[in-house]
C-alpha cells in the first residue's frame, strides 16, 4: 500500500513538473491526448483520425489506449493534477455517477446546444441517459455493451432438433421468451447432443462478470436492484426465484468446473462449437460470424436475440472532459465530430458498436454493416436496457453484489440468503 | 576513526537519508496520516479526521477476516510446501553428475516469469474444458474442479509452489556448497550413514540459510496478489481474497484510500511481529550452535 500510495504521488508530481514544462502557452497547434481501451472499438476511431486531422489542421489527436483495469486509476490521476493529463476521457457507466460528484467532469449541455445538426436526442434513450446526472449531461454516447442471447441458429434450425423438441414439449422449437423456456431449451440441446454440446456458456465469475450476466435473469423474472424509489428490493421472491433458476442452469446445462469463467472462455466455448448459447455483449456476434474470426467453420452459425423477457443489462462507454482539461474548446470539437450523425454512421459500418438511432436505422450501414436484421435487433436491446447499478457507489455495489451471486452459484449459501447478505451489504453502503 | 572521519561520514550519509526519508519516509507518514481520515479520492473535500474509527471498523468487516485468513493459509502452504520441495532439489541438484549446470538453470526458470503471465498461463492450464491439466487426468479418471470452491485456494498455492521453489532451491543450494567440508569427512569416516549426516550435519548447519530463505519467501508470499487477480478475483465467493487483493480493491477500485491505508498498517504489524519471532528463533540457535 505505501509503495502504492508514493507511486501515486510521484506521478502526480511527475505529471504536474511535465504539464507545468513543456504546455505552449498559444492556443494552436494543439495536440489532444485521449484515454482510451484496447479494444475493436478504440481501432475503429484511430482509423477515423485522420479524417478528423484533415478537417481540423489546428488540432493532433493522440490515442493513449490501454487495458482496462488501468484506466480507472489513471483517469482519477489525471483529475487530481493541476492540469489534465487527458483532454478528453471515456467513462465506463458505473464511474458516471462517482466522477460527477467528485466535480471531475465538465457539464456539456451549452455546447451541444450551439453545435449545429447535433441532434442528441437521436442517441438511443437508455444510452444517452448514463451522461445524464442531476438533469445536467456530463457525458455523450461513444458506444454501447448492451447484452443480447447469442445461439448457435443452425442447431434451432435442425430438423432432427425442431422434431424432437416438437415431440417433447408440443411447442416448435425457437429462441427463448422467458426464464423456464431458456431453461428447458438449453437443457433440451445438452440432452439431444448427447452431452457433446452444452446448453449454456456462463459467466459466473465473481464480481462484476456474474451480476452482469444475472442481472438479466432478474430483470425477466420481474426485479431489479432498486425500486424506483431508491429502496434495495434485492432481497424479494422474484430475486430468488431468479437465481434459483440460473443456479439449476449452471449445475445441469453448462461447461462443468465453469466457476470462474468471465466472457473470454465464454467465447471460446462457444467459437469452439461447445456451447449452444450464451449472454453476452451484442457485437459479440459480427466477431462469431467473422469467417477469420475465432469460430472458423462455424461463422456465420450465429444469431443475436433479446434477451428471455427482453430488457436486458446495459453497459456504454460516454466521452467526457475533464473539468482540469486545458483546451476543452478543442476536446469539445474533437466528441462532437466523432459523435455526430456523419461520423456515426460511418464508425458503424466500420464495425463500432452503435449507439444513434439513425445509424441503426440507416440501409447503408445495414448494406456495408452486419444487415438489417442485426441493426434491429441491437435497436431494439437498447430500448428496453437499463445500467447494472447507479449512483456514486455503483462500482462497490456491483462488487459486492457479485461476490454474493458467485457465493451462492459456488454452494457456499443458499439463494436466499446470498441476496439477502448482498441486499444487506448494499443497504449499507448506501447508508455510508 | 577520527572525529574528522566521522563528521564526514555524516556529510556523506546525508543525501541518502534525505532521499529516503522523501521516497520512503514521507509516503508512510502519509499513509498514517490518512489511515485516521475518511480520504476518499472522489471525495476530497470531505475529508476529516475520524481517529482510529477505520482501523475498529476493521473488526468488525468480515471480509477482512476472511482475507487474513485466506493470506495466512496461503503463506503457510506455500512456504511449507516450498521448502520441503526446494530442500529435496537442493539435495539432488547438489549431487555431482554431468550435465548439473544445465540441470540447474532449467529448475531455475519459472523463475523468471512475470507473476501475472504464470497466473494467466495456469488460468487456462487448469480450465475444465480447454486445458491441458484437465485432459492429460480425465484418462485416469479424475475430474479436478480446480478453482471451485474447496481446491481453488489449494492450486493458487501450487501455482505458486511452481514459480517460487527454484527461489528456494537457489537458496538452499547456495548454502550447501558454502558447507565446510571436513564436518562431513569426519563423519563418512566414523561410520556415518546418509541419512544421519542429514539428520545431524547437513540439516543444522544449514539452518540459518533455511530460516533466511523462508523469511524471504513468506514476506514475499505475503504479498501475492497477481495469480489472484489474473485467476479468480478473490472468488467463489471470497475463498481466495488475499488481504493485498482486499486491499487493492478498497484502495483501487473504491478509492476509499484511508480504510486502505488502515488495513496496510494492520498488515505491516502482522508482519513485523513474525519478523521478530523469526528472527528470534535464529539468534537463539545461534547460540546453541
Amino acid at each position: 500500500m505505501f509503495r502504492f500510495i508514493g507511486r501515486l504521488l510521484m506521478a502526480l508530481a511527475l505529471i504536474g513538473l511535465g504539464l507545468a514544462g513543456c504546455r505552449p502557452a498559444t492556443p494552436a497547434p494543439v495536440t489532444l491526448t485521449i484515454i482510451m481501451e484496447q479494444v475493436p472499438d478504440t481501432d475503429v476511431i484511430q482509423k477515423l483520425l485522420p479524417d478528423f486531422e484533415k478537417e481540423n489542421p489546428g488540432i493532433r489527436v493522440t490515442i493513449d489506449a490501454m487495458p482496462y483495469d488501468a484506466m480507472r486509476d489513471k483517469i482519477l490521476a489525471s483529475f487530481m493534477a493541476p492540469k489534465a493529463t487527458y483532454d478528453v476521457i471515456i467513462v465506463d457507466n458505473p464511474w458516471m455517477d462517482e466522477f460527477v460528484a467528485g466535480n471531475f467532469l465538465e457539464p456539456l449541455d451549452s455546447r451541444i446546444q450551439t453545435t449545429p445538426d447535433y441532434d442528441f436526442e437521436d442517441f438511443v434513450r437508455p444510452v444517452r441517459e448514463i451522461g445524464v446526472v442531476g438533469g445536467k449531461v456530463y457525458g455523450v454516447p461513444f458506444y454501447n455493451y448492451a447484452l443480447g442471447l447469442i445461439v448457435r441458429q443452425d442447431l434451432f434450425d435442425d430438423p432432427a432438433y425442431r422434431e424432437a423438441y416438437q415431440k417433447a414439449y408440443g411447442q416448435p422449437l425457437a429462441p427463448p421468451t422467458t426464464l423456464e423456456e431458456y431453461v428447458r431449451i438449453a437443457q433440451f440441446f445438452k440432452e439431444q447432443s448427447g452431452g457433446k454440446i452444452y446448453g449454456a456458456a456462463m459467466q459466473p465469475q465473481r464480481g462484476y462478470k456474474v451480476f452482469e450476466e444475472w442481472k438479466n435473469w432478474l430483470y425477466a423474472a420481474g426485479g431489479n436492484l432498486m425500486d424506483e424509489g431508491g429502496n434495495v428490493i434485492l432481497d424479494r421472491p422474484e430475486a430468488v426465484q431468479a437465481l434459483n433458476l440460473y443456479i439449476k442452469m449452471y449445475q445441469t446445462v453448462a461447461p462443468p468446473n465453469s466457476l470462474n469463467w468471465g466472457f473470454d472462455e465464454a467465447l471460446r466455448s462457444m467459437a469452439a462449437g461447445e456451447s449452444a448459447t450464451m449472454m453476452s455483449y451484442n457485437w459479440m456476434l459480427p466477431t462469431l460470424n467473422n469467417p477469420q474470426g475465432p469460430a472458423g467453420a462455424l461463422a456465420g452459425k450465429f444469431a443475436l436475440y433479446e434477451v428471455p423477457g427482453g430488457k436486458a443489462v446495459l453497459g456504454a462507454w460516454h466521452w467526457a472532459i475533464p473539468h482540469n482539461a486545458p483546451n476543452k474548446d478543442a476536446s469539445w470539437r474533437f466528441i462532437s465530430w466523432i459523435t455526430s450523425k456523419a461520423v456515426e454512421k460511418q464508425r458503424v459500418i466500420l464495425g463500432g458498436a452503435p449507439v444513434r438511432v439513425s445509424a441503426m436505422k440507416d440501409p447503408e450501414v445495414w448494406q456495408k454493416g452486419f444487415g438489417q436484421a442485426y441493426y434491429e435487433t441491437v435497436l431494439k436491446i437498447l430500448e428496453d436496457a437499463e445500467p447494472l447499478a447507479r449512483g456514486p457507489k455503483a462500482e462497490e455495489i456491483i462488487q459486492v453484489v457479485g461476490t454474493e451471486l458467485n457465493a451462492a452459484v459456488a454452494g457456499e449459501k443458499t439463494a436466499e440468503q446470498a441476496l439477502k447478505d448482498a441486499a444487506d451489504q448494499v443497504r449499507k453502503i448506501q447508508g455510508q | 576513526m577520527s572525529q574528522r572521519d566521522r563528521a564526514l561520514g555524516r556529510r556523506l550519509l546525508f543525501p541518502l537519508l534525505v532521499l529516503l526519508a522523501l521516497v520512503q519516509g514521507y509516503p508512510i507518514a502519509f499513509a498514517a496520516y490518512i489511515s485516521f481520515h475518511n480520504y476518499q479520492l472522489t471525495a476530497l473535500d470531505q475529508v476529516r479526521w475520524v481517529g482510529l474509527a477505520q482501523y475498529q471498523g476493521l473488526l468488525d468487516n468480515p471480509s477482512y477476516w476472511t482475507a487474513t485468513r485466506n493470506t495466512l493459509v496461503f503463506v503457510g502452504g506455500a512456504v511449507i510446501l516450498e521448502l520441503l520441495l526446494g530442500l529435496a532439489l537442493a539435495l539432488l541438484l547438489h549431487w555431482p553428475v554431468p550435465g548439473q549446470n544445465a540441470f540447474r538453470a532449467i529448475i531455475l526458470m519459472p523463475m523468471f516469469i512475470t507473476p501475472i503471465a504464470v497466473g494467466l498461463m495456469f488460468r487456462f492450464l487448469l480450465n475444465s474444458q480447454l486445458g491441458i491439466i484437465p485432459a492429460l487426468l480425465r484418462p485416469l479418471g479424475l475430474d479436478v474442479d480446480w478453482f471451485g470452491p474447496r481446491l481453488a485456494l489449494v492450486s493458487l498455492i501450487l501455482i505458486d509452489v511452481w514459480q517460487w521453489t527454484p527461489l528456494m532451491v537457489l537458496f538452499l543450494l547456495a548454502g550447501l556448497e558454502a558447507l565446510p567440508t571436513e564436518p562431513f569427512e569426519a563423519a563418512r569416516v566414523d561410520g556415518a550413514s546418509s541419512l544421519q549426516i542429514l539428520r545431524h550435519l547437513t540439516l543444522p548447519l544449514l539452518r540459518p540459510v533455511i530460516l533466511a530463505a523462508v523469511l524471504i519467501r513468506m514476506l514475499d508470499a505475503f504479498r501475492v496478489f497477481e495469480y489472484v487477480y489474473a485467476i479468480t478475483r478473490g472468488g467463489p465467493g471470497e475463498r481466495t481474497e488475499t488481504i493485498l487483493f482486499h486491499i487493492y480493491r478498497v484502495g483501487f477500485l473504491y478509492f476509499r484510500l484511508g480504510e486502505a491505508a488502515a488495513m496496510s498498517f494492520t498488515l505491516a504489524a502482522v508482519i513485523l511481529i513474525l519478523v521478530v519471532i523469526l528472527f528470534y528463533i535464529l539468534r537463539r540457535q545461534e547460540a546453541w550452535a
